[in-house]
């Protein structure tokens, strides 16, 4: 454990990060900050009606259903009690990149911002060839290299394990993009998918729910634009008793999510296996993202 | 910190950008307040509406033709989401219990893929057309006005001088022949003067007063000046199709209804069908009809898929379902797959096999695995003799094959099968085999149960015969298993490692294959080579086999529906007569022009395919059999997705070859562009629909599209009816001013109406609703939900009492269309498809023939020469039998291929900025590093794309714009060395590309929309008809994997 700890503070360091920059400026970072903090006391599901499993008429598995049971499940404790992880089978991924499209259109994201990118490799020669492809979704660190960068403290590590930003508090910096070992973290330029087209396009206009808001980026003034954004495993739909969209989506069924602290989850059987890798352990920043190969 | 977000584009700017442009713009920004910032407070009050079940509508994708079963989320009034529906199989596996109620289904979400996520940005894309358009300038300049729906209805029935350059003859001239008896009393007899039964003489005599209405009356076989309309429709699809046939072949009298399917695998169907086809006997006379268009491998019960020109997570019939039962199969149950495709797809590389076939040669690699199966007795022998469906049921077998049965041999060629009269053992309806050397007759259907001799070669009565078996043995014996191997350039190994597991795994095997396999001039012959493979270890009906899926409640009503639409319910309807444009589904012997001209014909005739795309221009171009005088183009671009398709744009440009071109789409795209008119169509997303379902997918499925939204084109008044602008109105308008059948008043029988969509879809929805006993009645409760989540829609145009008399008024039928409505569709539980193990629930029952005699007895129009009974390799030929000439080539060229990414659908995805900015921005030829090095090559170099069809790489677009072809390359591994390939869904000269004039103003296009290049212009040529590219003769499957071409560094 002290090992890590030393291990953040030399990588914060090398960055030559001004720890006292944030200092200064905390006082100014509005309160606003705890609206990101919605279902700490966990929450009643609405149209609960037993398990969802149930909806089957038989007695088959739907991974699927048996971990948005979990999670419902999971939502009924205090939040520090959840610790939500994700776990991606590469050898079921088959680079189609929905789960890249389905996160762009459930979070409105604009050009330029994608929290689900899928790296694809060619690997080997002809004709011992193949494809290898790596979704890369935020790591949720537990020990998140980008969060005490932060000058402001507009992003942390929410008590379910989620890393978050406060839009209304960001001033788009963008200190926390250099610090992330993934590159995952992301400028919003304001721009628009329909800009300079003969009318702005309706999916330009519809707003993000992130955070379990509504953001509807009306003008090149208003959060997010301007500030950096990232995945957030799509918490407004946790809170909803839903599962992220890359998993919902995904037509390989390569996805796994749900409660790390949950004995009895599926996402807890499958991170304890030998062939479990997590992405640039070495640094330890504790990823919550774990890889199946 | 306001420099940190303030970026070029200033909100002044903006704003311009929004505002309105002619016809193209859409209307209000429905819904959304944009410029209005929300309160904290409102922030705060989140609410995810868009999960609720009064925000939800089910309907089906339409961004490929798998047609994914969907939820439409929507927000303030816009589709904000695009789900998988929960209730269906293709887009949940298990999916959830038809009986779940919708609150429940509401807080499930379930799969789809990019493209499908993608489909908002199809239906609110920019360059949408609102109004009607006509032409204002020469064909194709990209100048038009706006014209008001009447007045463009109007001048396309009565013609006249419309456009500055002469009189134009309108659609009241063209539709001549009008009268329903006269009609039908025409076509009995044109037909028999076709096939020489009928005297001319005697025909002209007896219809002297209506020859006038023929296009020919020295060839009434030709049929009447009515079929000089031409409705051509790109995707279409179960709902629209009908009533299009309907309103072309029974309201217009015209026989040229087209669908697209030989642009995309159509010689893949007319195998199975052919192999599949029954022998059936009625009044004592046999014939060959029905058969199955399309099996698919059980995947989720199979050991071993070979995916041959195909994949499952990339196109096919289609990735969503197919995806996860491979991967779950791979990881859980050490599923196997191996995959013959040139280029490594996404598919290959989860397989253990991946098999870089030369392109063309796909048979070759069939038959050596034929060869080795049969060597080895690797094939269900148990299965294969049984002769008759007796025996099949003793030896607990659906299916029988004609293994057993006797082919005559004329001059060393199979000619037909025998029949019992001939060697004086039964009846001309029965067949013959031998049992233990003695001929025995055989009636399939009958009560004997008959285990014929597999191999037989010999002589009865004086007549030559081999058994199919024999015939199949002979072939795939002609040639050692190395020789095999070196003309589909494949390692010997493969063939055989992939024969021995394919026979490895009993019934539990099978083989998917698809367009890659197909769209070749050789195409249905190694559709048919293929097919064997699955008929030599009997896997149909057998789970983990091949399966035709779970099927479809029949919409239609043919099966004892509440709406026949198959048989009746169209008072005095036009029998449509003579041949279509393509002379598809005839025999040019049976032709009046045969007796004239003999063979050579002037272009082929194919009996047995339909749906021949790239025949229709180019046919029209010919005049042969005739000439078009209307061109309705719909939801299609032939110009860009046909190989060699811009080949048509001199004649599409020129009124003087097309007199009348009009076109349905929703946006000004690369052919509708040369259109005279063009009527805004509405999207999947705002319109009706029927769907089938692959048959992959094991349950019984029927999916129902409907508006999610209301349409973004404008609304029309048709005799007091409001409907948005569609190709529905433009049917129902055409005719009711024509004064025809079928649409308006009195359309159906008992005087129903057909005066809006919904009074055709929602009797077709009723009947899916009703079969079998049908669905629960929708409750109070279901039908307010019904209703609230239609809030958003105007209510002349989802309006609850007009809804309900579309279906006839029937209280309880109607709430059983509700909860269709409400759930997407009807779908059976995931259960029910496993009720017969080890058999599939949805089954064949068929007779799969190795020799397939309805083939073998038609003739090539051109050669005059018959088709082969048998599935035989055959090298890369032109239609005339002669060599493409590609042979003699100096070796330094490159054979194009072409494949789909995940994200692309051919001509209508390019405005997907989602998947196309994000995924990948550009097109790109792949070509293999030793291909690149050899030319010098790096990655991201340009080249120019030439062939010998296209000798210039130029696409002249007659407008005074000419486009080069050339692409970036992507220097890879994954591809065998000698063929290069290029996803097949860039390279756009419209569809939002290019700056257009509306009502004098300039509409600017999207630069991002024409990035790269799209391979088909520069694909073969048949230089035996010159206008067309290389067609498969038989299926008629368009060549697009047989062109040689060179590349060239910019």
């Amino acid at each position: 454990m002290e090992e890590k700890t030393n291990a953040r503070r030399d990588f914060l360091s090398k960055l030559g990060m001004g720890v006292v920059a944030g200092a200064v400026l905390s006082p100014l970072v509005s309160s606003a900050s705890k609206l990101l903090l919605n279902n700490e006391e966990g929450v009643e599901i609405k149209n609960f009606e037993g398990k969802l499993e149930d909806l089957l008429g038989g007695d088959f598995e739907n991974i699927k259903l048996k971990m948005q049971d979990d999670l419902r499940r999971a939502l009924k404790k205090p939040m520090k009690e959840r610790r939500w992880g994700m776990a991606i089978d590469l050898r079921k991924c088959i680079g189609c990149n929905a789960c890249t499209v389905a996160c762009i259109s459930e979070n409105a994201l604009p050009p330029g911002i994608v929290y689900r990118p899928v790296i694809k490799e060619e690997i080997g020669t002809y004709p011992n060839v193949t494809k290898r492809n790596l979704p890369k979704p935020c790591m949720q660190c537990d020990e998140p290299p980008c969060v005490d960068v932060c000058p402001v403290s507009a992003t942390w590590k929410r008590e379910d394990g989620i890393v978050v930003i406060d839009y209304k508090a960001c001033i788009g910096c963008r200190y926390c993009m250099t610090a992330c070992p993934y590159e995952h973290r992301m400028f919003d330029y304001g721009e628009k998918y329909s800009e300079g087209l003969p009318r702005l396009a309706e999916y330009d206009n519809r707003p993000s729910f992130e955070y379990g808001k509504i953001w509807e980026r009306p003008d090149k003034h208003s959060s997010p634009v301007g500030n950096v954004r990232k995945c957030t495993f799509c918490a407004h739909r946790l809170d909803q008793g839903l599962l992220p969209q890359c998993v919902t989506t995904c037509i390989g069924g390569a996805n796994y999510f749900g409660d790390l602290n949950d004995p009895d989850a599926v996402i807890t059987k499958i991170v304890n296996k030998l062939n479990v890798f997590r992405l640039k352990e070495e640094m330890g920043t504790q990823p919550k993202v774990f890889y199946l190969t | 910190m306001k420099n940190i977000i303030d970026n070029k584009t200033s909100r002044r700017s903006f704003l311009k950008n929004s505002a309105l442009f002619g016809a193209v713009a859409g209307g209000s920004l429905t819904g959304f307040n944009v410029f209005a910032n929300m309160t904290e407070e409102e922030r705060i009050k989140f609410n995810y509406e868009i999960q609720k079940s009064e925000n939800v509508i089910y309907s089906a994708c339409l961004q490929c033709h798998n047609a994914c079963s969907i939820k439409g989320k929507v927000y303030n009034g816009i589709l904000g989401k695009i789900d998988g529906n929960p209730y269906g199989p293709q887009t949940m596996l298990p999916h959830i219990d038809y009986k779940s109620s919708l609150d429940n289904a509401a807080l499930v979400d379930g799969k789809v893929c990019p493209k499908g996520q993608a489909g908002i940005q199809t239906l609110y894309d920019p360059y949408r057309i609102r109004k009607v358009l006509k032409r204002d300038g020469a064909r194709g300049a990209n100048k038009w006005k706006v014209i008001d729906f009447h007045q463009a209805i109007d001048e396309l029935i009565n013609g006249g001088n419309l456009f500055g350059e002469g009189t134009v003859k309108g659609l009241k001239d063209i539709i001549v022949l009008k009268d329903a008896k006269v009609a039908k009393e025409m076509a009995a007899d044109a037909k028999e003067v076709g096939k020489g039964k009928m005297a001319l003489a005697d025909f002209q005599a007896k219809h002297s007063g209506n020859l006038d209405k023929l296009i020919d009356p020295s060839h009434p076989d030709l049929g009447p000046i009515n079929n000089k309309f031409i409705m051509m429709c790109g995707r279409i699809e179960h709902g629209r199709k009908e009533i299009g046939k309907r309103f072309t072949n029974n309201t217009m009298g015209s026989k040229n209804f087209f669908e697209h399917t030989s642009i995309c695998e159509q010689s893949h169907h007319i195998g199975y069908k052919e192999v599949s086809n029954q022998w059936v006997v009625e009044d004592g006379k046999g014939k060959w009809t029905g058969g199955k268009t399309h099996l698919k491998p059980d995947i989720l019960n199979s050991e071993f898929v070979i995916f041959f020109g195909t994949g499952a997570f990339e196109a096919n019939f289609g990735k969503t379902s197919m995806a996860q039962k491979i991967t779950d199969g791979l990881v859980n149950r050490n599923f196997k797959m191996a995959v013959i495709d040139p280029r490594m797809s996404q598919t290959a590389a989860k397989a253990k096999w991946w098999v870089p076939i030369k392109p063309g040669a796909d048979a070759a690699f069939a038959w050596g695995m034929i060869r080795w199966i049969i060597e080895n007795e690797r094939f269900d022998k148990k299965a294969l003799i049984n002769t008759t469906y007796a025996a099949a049921k003793e030896t607990g077998e659906t299916t029988i094959t004609d293994a057993t049965l006797l082919v005559k041999i004329v001059d060393g060629k199979p000619t037909t099968f025998l029949r019992a009269n001939e060697i004086g053992i039964g009846s001309d309806t029965e067949f013959v085999t031998l049992v233990n050397g003695n001929p025995v007759k055989v009636d399939i259907q009958g009560e004997k149960a008959i285990y014929g001799d597999l191999n037989i070669s010999t002589t009865i009565k004086g007549i030559e015969v081999k058994s199919s078996f024999q015939l199949i043995t002979d072939e795939a014996m002609s040639k050692p298993l190395g020789d095999w191997a070196t003309i589909c350039g494949v390692n010997v190994n493969q063939i055989s490692e992939i024969a021995k597991e394919f026979t490895s795994h009993g019934k539990k095997a099978g083989i998917d294959f698809y367009r890659g396999a197909v769209q070749h001039t050789n195409g249905y012959y190694n559709a048919v080579s293929i097919i064997y493979l699955n008929m030599l270890i009997g896997n149909t009906d057998w789970l983990g086999g091949m399966q035709v899926g779970g099927g479809h409640w029949h919409e239609d009503g043919s099966k004892h529906g509440i709406y026949d639409f198959a048989k009746a319910n169209h008072p005095n309807k036009l029998t449509a007569f003579g041949y279509p444009i393509t002379r598809e589904g005839t025999k040019y012997e049976d032709s009046s022009l045969f007796k004239e001209n003999g063979y050579p014909a002037k272009r082929n005739w194919y009996p047995h395919t339909g749906a021949i795309y790239q025949e229709v221009l180019a046919s029209g171009e010919d005049e042969y059999p005739y000439g078009i005088d209307f061109l309705f183009l719909h939801k299609g671009t032939p110009l860009l997705s046909m190989p060699g398709g811009s080949n048509a744009i001199e004649y599409v440009s020129n009124p003087k070859k097309l007199p009348l071109f009009i076109a349905s789409d929703i946006i000004i795209g690369e052919s509708s562009m040369f259109a005279d008119y063009i009527f805004p169509d509405t999207t999947y997303m705002e319109r009706w629909g029927t769907p089938h379902t692959t048959p992959d997918v094991a349950q019984k499925a029927s999916k129902v599209r409907q508006p999610i939204v209301p349409s973004i084109t404008d609304m029309v008044d048709i005799n007091g009816e409001k409907m948005p602008i569609n190709l529905e109105a433009v049917y129902i308008a055409l005719a009711d001013k024509l004064g025809l059948s079928g649409f308006g008043k009195n359309a159906f029988d008992n005087n129903m109406e057909l005066t809006r969509s919904e009074d055709w879809y929602l009797k077709f929805i009723a009947n899916i609703a009703n079969e079998g006993g049908g669905v629960s009645e929708a409750t109070d409760d279901e039908i307010q939900l019904f209703i609230k989540a239609r809030r958003h829609f105007p209510k002349e145009y989802m309006d609850i009492t007009r809804l309900k008399k579309s279906v006839g008024g029937d209280d309880s039928l109607f709430r059983k269309v509700i909860h269709v409505l409400n759930k997407g569709g009807r779908f059976s539980d995931y259960k029910n498809a496993y009720s017969k193990a080890p058999y599939t629930d949805g089954q064949l029952k068929g007779f799969l023939k190795f020799y397939v005699e309805n083939v073998a007895k038609s003739k090539n129009s051109l050669t005059g020469l018959n088709y082969n009974g048998i599935g035989a390799y055959e090298v890369i030929k032109q239609m005339d039998g002669k060599a493409t000439g590609f042979e003699t080539k100096n070796g330094d060229e490159l054979t194009m291929s072409t494949f789909k990414e995940v994200f692309g659908g051919q001509s209508r995805t390019i405005g997907n900025y989602w998947t196309q900015l994000s995924l990948d921005p550009e097109n790109v030829l792949f070509i293999n590093k030793i291909d690149a090095d050899s030319r010098g090559l790096e990655n991201n170099d340009w080249v120019t794309i030439v062939s010998d069809a296209n000798p210039t790489g130029i696409i002249d677009l007659q407008n005074g714009t000419k486009i080069q072809v050339k692409s970036r390359v992507r220097v890879i591994q994954g591809i065998r060395p000698g063929v290069v390939t290029m996803s097949w869904h860039f390279g756009h000269w419209a569809y939002g590309s290019t700056d257009v004039v509306i009502d004098g103003k300039t509409i600017k296009g999207d630069a991002r929309r024409k990035d790269s290049a799209c391979p088909n212009p520069i694909m073969a040529l048949d230089n035996s008809v010159k206008n067309m590219c290389l067609t498969d003769p038989i299926g008629g499957s368009a060549a697009f994997y047989n062109t040689k071409v060179h590349i060239k560094k910019v």
